[in-house]
């Protein structure tokens, strides 16, 4: 690209490795002063790790940073603050209990001293006013609109005269409406002459604000910083999800689990599914459901999900676009503002999980390791907990029996373990989903939501998974799948549902079209 | 099972330590680190009556820490067994006031169920707290037992107050002696029977009920639970509530039995120690049995040290705080030490 000016923030052969894991790998690149950036790729594809690098959170294994041409200390926050650079996280950062010019004075690096609410309110009054924040500079971070809240964290970002502002998936938390705000805000910022460097992943967006975009790819540069004015979102879609070279061959589960795998994970051709007749109720009937906002991701917004006996659903999606709450929601954990969930034609919007379970619901949660397993706990504890939860608390168990017929069934869904009293923690992540399996998809299941059920699995282990499921739907039962692995997803989906923004933005069945998908995941098409 | 083992030696190895560390301060104050332990060994076991003695410091301990055991098992670091053993008392001292007059038999079942009901009382507003809005029950139970040693003072001086007393300590007046279910020493069958009983009835909740195994999970990862069933705060509530009623039934114990009264800041220490047996017995109901035995033992001996080695008795608060100092800690060096050893052997 020819040069012609002094990089507000580049970055050159930068690699992180998380242990084994290389989050980034020799990525370099230049962003232009006093322009909109946006840096844009998958869940996984090194963006937040690029951001923590910038702003001196995260210290590279190799590759240099530097700042309006000057190279900066990696690894310091302090430095990169210095030097003009503040990061707003994806999950704020401010301590809720403080007010707004608390939090101004927090982020200003004057030095202390005695100072009273009205001198603080007074100081900071201009600042917020500049950046359009017309909130009472005394009220409580806690008590303000999600939006405000956001506006405040940029407020803070840029006590200090930053001049380059780099912003960690914005939009994730906003709405709509919240996400104009934010786009004026931030344009607002460029005609202050601040360099802005937005991290996000829907396309729309991108293309809305940004000046230039720049693509990460699984840790890798791809492309960019391109002008976004000869984008199209077709091919910006492509750039994201890559050229399909990637993805599998449609089905081809041998190829997954390397030509040694058990009999048991053969698979012939996906079993059509037979229709069920549409005179029963679908297992799962979710209508025009919306949800509170909360911090644990995005609300659903008047989302509709119809899963039949015999179905895998698959849910394709973004990571961080309403699915957590989407599997929340039919748990019977997330606040409901309107809609109905039937089970079988039977509305169970107000009952609790314990009697959702009880009429058949069974959950493989996001995190097999909090959510899904005490991991301090005996395997015949944590698989017996489904099981007891369903009686009295005061039943007599006699847990010599229970471990035996915990031995019984942990073999048949082949954990390798020495002692059913050993720690749950000492299993493999393989074993360990396994045991989730074995707990969940017992005799009396029907409806099987499986949130990210393959996520940080080897393949072998993967294969047992999904041929569990499989096994289900043949049985009868419906499966929710959450993924966002769309290989994953188009194995084993009879449709696939894709989430966008805590909404349902269309089905499709298969032969699936990467394409449209991936579009639709990243509202390239609206 | 050799968890269990391991955190049994782990314990028996703090406690050697502590009272090494004891020892150690005993010698360079000037007493013999040898007499002074062989006294508490006397005191404790060795000389006539002191098992007696002991059983009688152990049992209300054992009551008390049976029921700490049970709330940190479920996740909840209940603090307040003190607030919860002096409003148990209280309730139990009301009762039997207004109920003076009528047959025994009638009267101490009843002032058990005040005294338990008393003491569930102090730990339900905790829990409720915890459960439904989240405040710390280390916070709230710890300040529930200030309240609770004020209104002690308040119900000693006020409403229950002994006009014959020196003015030394505020009193209760004294339970009438057909209501008292021991004499002083404090070992009697009905004081035994009811350690006995709740000790059984407690470990077959533990170990044989459903609500052991899910308590015990959801005391390690309270969030699984939550993705099993919406039972997490039934758990909850349900064992601070057993841990109240249980403290609530030593200080009945401890009204109608060796103190026949209820006196402003009577036995100061008792919830503490009983959180101390809890961890030493790392919630495990018959490592609360033998551990309350051990510090009723050591109980015991602090009244017989200064006799025999001139030693005041809080030397046993020392050890007792030596203890608590060790089991805290989790010393990483005790750790690595265990599991060294158990390398060398597997």
């Amino acid at each position: 690209m020819h040069r012609s000016f002094v990089p507000a923030l580049s970055c050159s052969g930068v690699t992180v490795q998380y242990g084994p894991v290389t989050a980034i790998a020799g990525l370099s690149i230049e962003f232009a002063p006093d322009l909109i950036h946006a840096v844009v790729g998958q869940n996984g594809a090194g963006k937040t790790t690029f951001a923590r690098v910038a702003a001196g959170l995260v210290r590279p294994e190799q590759g240099q940073i530097s700042v309006n041409g000057r190279p900066l200390p990696t690894g310091s926050v302090p430095n990169a603050r210095a030097a003009g650079v503040e990061l707003v996280h994806q999950s704020f950062a401010l301590p809720p209990s403080f007010t707004i010019a608390e939090a101004m004075e927090f982020g200003s690096t004057r030095p202390g001293g005695i100072f009273s609410g009205r001198s603080l309110a007074r100081r900071w009054k201009s600042h917020l006013r500049s950046l359009d924040i017309t909130a009472d500079p005394n009220s409580r971070i806690r008590d303000l609109p999600i939006e405000i809240q956001q506006g405040v964290e940029i407020a803070r970002a840029l006590v200090t005269e930053s001049k380059l502002l780099i912003l960690d998936e914005p939009t994730a938390v906003l709405s709509p409406s919240g996400i104009d705000l934010l786009f004026d805000r931030i344009r607002r910022l460029k005609s202050m002459g601040v360099t802005v460097v937005l991290i996000l992943h829907k396309i729309r967006e991108v293309l809305a604000v940004a000046d230039t975009v720049t693509v990460l790819r699984g840790g890798k540069h791809v492309a960019g910083p391109l002008p976004c004015t000869e984008l199209e979102s077709a091919s910006l879609a492509r750039l994201i999800i890559g050229d399909g070279t990637t993805v599998r061959e449609g089905g081809d589960i041998k190829a997954l689990t390397g030509a040694d795998a058990p009999e048991s994970f053969e698979r012939t051709a996906v079993p059509v599914t037979e229709t069920p007749a549409r005179t029963t109720a679908p297992l799962l009937e979710i209508r025009a459901v919306s949800t509170a906002p909360d911090s644990e991701g995005p609300p659903l917004s008047q989302i509709d999900v119809t899963l039949q006996p015999g179905e895998i659903l698959g849910v394709a999606g973004v990571e961080g676009n309403g699915q957590r709450t989407l599997v929340r929601a039919i748990a019977g954990h997330a606040d409901l503002i309107s809609g109905t969930i039937l089970f079988s034609g039977v509305d169970v919007t107000r009952e609790n999980l314990t009697e959702r379970r009880r009429q058949g619901l069974r959950i493989i949660p996001f995190e097999r390791n909090t959510e899904g397993l005490s991991l301090t706990s005996s395997l015949w504890e944590n698989w017996s907990s489904g099981a007891l939860l369903q009686g009295s608390l005061l039943r007599y168990v006699r847990p010599a029996q229970m471990r035996a017929s915990c031995d019984t069934t942990l073999s048949r869904w082949d954990v390798l373990y020495h002692d059913c009293r050993q720690s749950a923690g000492s299993l493999s992540g393989g074993n360990a989903q396994k045991l989730i399996l074995a707990r969940e998809i017992d005799d009396e299941a029907r409806l099987i939501v499986a949130a990210q059920p393959g996520r940080g699995l080897d393949v072998g282990a993967t294969a047992f998974v999904w041929d569990a499921l499989r096994s289900a739907r043949d049985r009868g039962c419906g499966v929710l799948l959450i993924s966002s692995d769309l290989d994953e997803l188009f194995d084993i989906s009879d449709r696939v549902l894709v989430m966008l923004s805590g909404r349902s933005v269309g089905e499709h069945s298969a032969p699936y079209d990467l394409q449209a998908i991936g579009a639709a995941m990243t509202g390239a098409n609206q | 099972m050799s968890g269990q083992l391991t955190s049994v030696l782990r314990s028996l190895v703090f406690v050697l330590f502590a009272l090494l560390l004891c020892s150690a301060i005993f010698q360079t104050s000037g007493f013999s680190a040898v007499q002074v332990l062989n006294s508490i060994a006397e005191g404790a076991f060795l000389r006539p009556n002191a098992a007696a003695q002991s059983l009688r410091w152990g049992l209300p301990l054992f009551i008390t820490a049976v029921g700490v055991a049970i709330s940190f098992r479920a996740g909840y670091f209940n603090i307040g067994a003190q607030g919860q053993f002096y409003i148990g008392s209280i309730a139990a001292a009301i009762c039997a006031e207004a109920l003076t007059g009528a047959p025994p038999i009638f009267v101490i079942p009843a002032c058990f169920i005040a005294g338990m009901a008393g003491g569930a009382f102090w730990a339900l507003w905790p829990g409720l707290l915890r459960i439904r809005s989240g405040t710390d029950e280390v916070i709230t139970t710890l300040m529930g037992n200030f309240l609770a040693s004020l209104l002690l003072i308040y119900v000693t001086s006020g409403p229950l107050k002994d006009p014959s007393g020196s003015g030394q300590q505020a009193s209760s007046r004294p339970l009438d002696s057909s209501y008292r279910i021991s004499d002083s020493l404090g070992v009697s069958p009905v004081i035994v029977t009811t350690a006995l009983v709740t000790g059984v009835a407690m470990w077959l909740l533990v170990n044989r009920s459903a609500f052991g195994v899910l308590a015990g999970l959801a005391g390690r990862n309270g969030q699984m639970i939550r993705w099993l069933g919406t039972k997490q705060w039934q758990l909850g509530l349900a064992s601070f509530l057993i841990s109240g009623a249980l403290a609530g039934l030593a200080g009945t114990l401890e009204f109608m039995g060796p103190n026949g009264r209820i006196s402003s800041g009577f036995l100061p220490a008792h919830g503490f120690t009983a959180i101390l047996i809890a961890l030493v017995a790392n919630t495990s109901v018959i490592g609360t049995a033998v551990a309350s035995l051990f510090f009723g033992g050591l109980a015991s001996a602090a009244l017989y040290l200064p006799i025999m080695v001139g030693l005041p008795a809080s030397a046993i608060d020392i050890i007792n705080a030596a203890i608590a100092l060790f089991i805290t800690a989790k010393s990483a060096f005790v750790d690595r030490l265990l599991r060294v050893g158990r390398r060398d052997h597997g």
